[in-house]
């Protein structure tokens, strides 16, 4: 089991298309992941848990991940965190 | 083998419902149609092409037909669908969260998706913050 704190870095925060981006990505591997943002702790493999959290830019958030590939997935998550969910900024 | 999507709404929510999920979520897994029912419809005469619908979204996992209001004339529309030999459950209350989150469990069977496409709507409401 892995956990990371990831920064929340992109202006508009965890949006829908973010959200969705995360949860694609996610669910192209087998490891079971789950995000804490504010004490909720949600499904990050789904996309209205994700929302639910409504993770404005600045925030942080906890990814836990716990599977086979689970360092792969946590790579790319953290990756797509720090490239602004590719939305540029 | 994925289940097909139906939106069986009242004029201009189903699709606009969809382009967004299209926006927000790129390329589906799920195929959706759109059946959009007129204002004073004669749905006698709707049901035979709502059919054809149904059936043209089926690929042998069923179909999942998603209305706004229940009791209105699409989702009575609906109801007049389950006679066809076509698998399908009905949802009513479609929104966004709905839809979605539906799209986002595409490999779910018929029956699991009708429970997530229920479970979405109900978490879709949040009153201010969650």
């Amino acid at each position: 089991m892995l956990e990371r704190e990831l920064s929340v870095i992109n202006r508009l925060g965890l949006h829908a298309r973010a959200s969705a981006k995360l949860v694609q990505l996610l669910g192209g591997f087998k490891s079971n992941a789950f995000l804490i943002g504010r004490g909720r702790e949600v499904n990050a493999k789904s996309i209205m848990g994700v929302m639910l959290l409504a993770a404005a830019q600045g925030s942080t958030v906890l990814l836990r991940v716990d599977g086979p590939d689970e360092e792969a997935a946590m790579e790319a998550a953290a990756s797509l965190f720090a490239r602004y969910f590719d939305e540029g900024d | 083998m994925a289940v097909g999507l139906l939106l069986l709404t009242h004029p201009g929510i189903g699709a606009a419902l969809h382009a967004v999920a299209q926006r927000v979520l790129g390329s589906q897994a799920l195929s959706v149609g759109v059946f959009e029912v007129p204002f004073d419809a004669e749905l006698d005469a709707l049901s035979l092409r709502a059919r054809s619908a149904l059936a043209r979204l089926d690929s042998g996992a069923g179909v999942l037909v998603l209305t706004d209001i229940y009791g209105a004339s699409p989702s009575n529309l609906a109801a007049r669908l389950e006679q066809a030999p076509v698998p399908m459950r009905r949802v009513s209350g479609l929104s966004l969260p709905m839809l979605l989150r539906v799209l986002n469990f595409s490999e779910q069977s018929l029956d699991q998706l009708a429970e997530t496409a229920a479970q979405g709507g109900r978490s879709g409401i949040v009153c201010g913050h969650a």
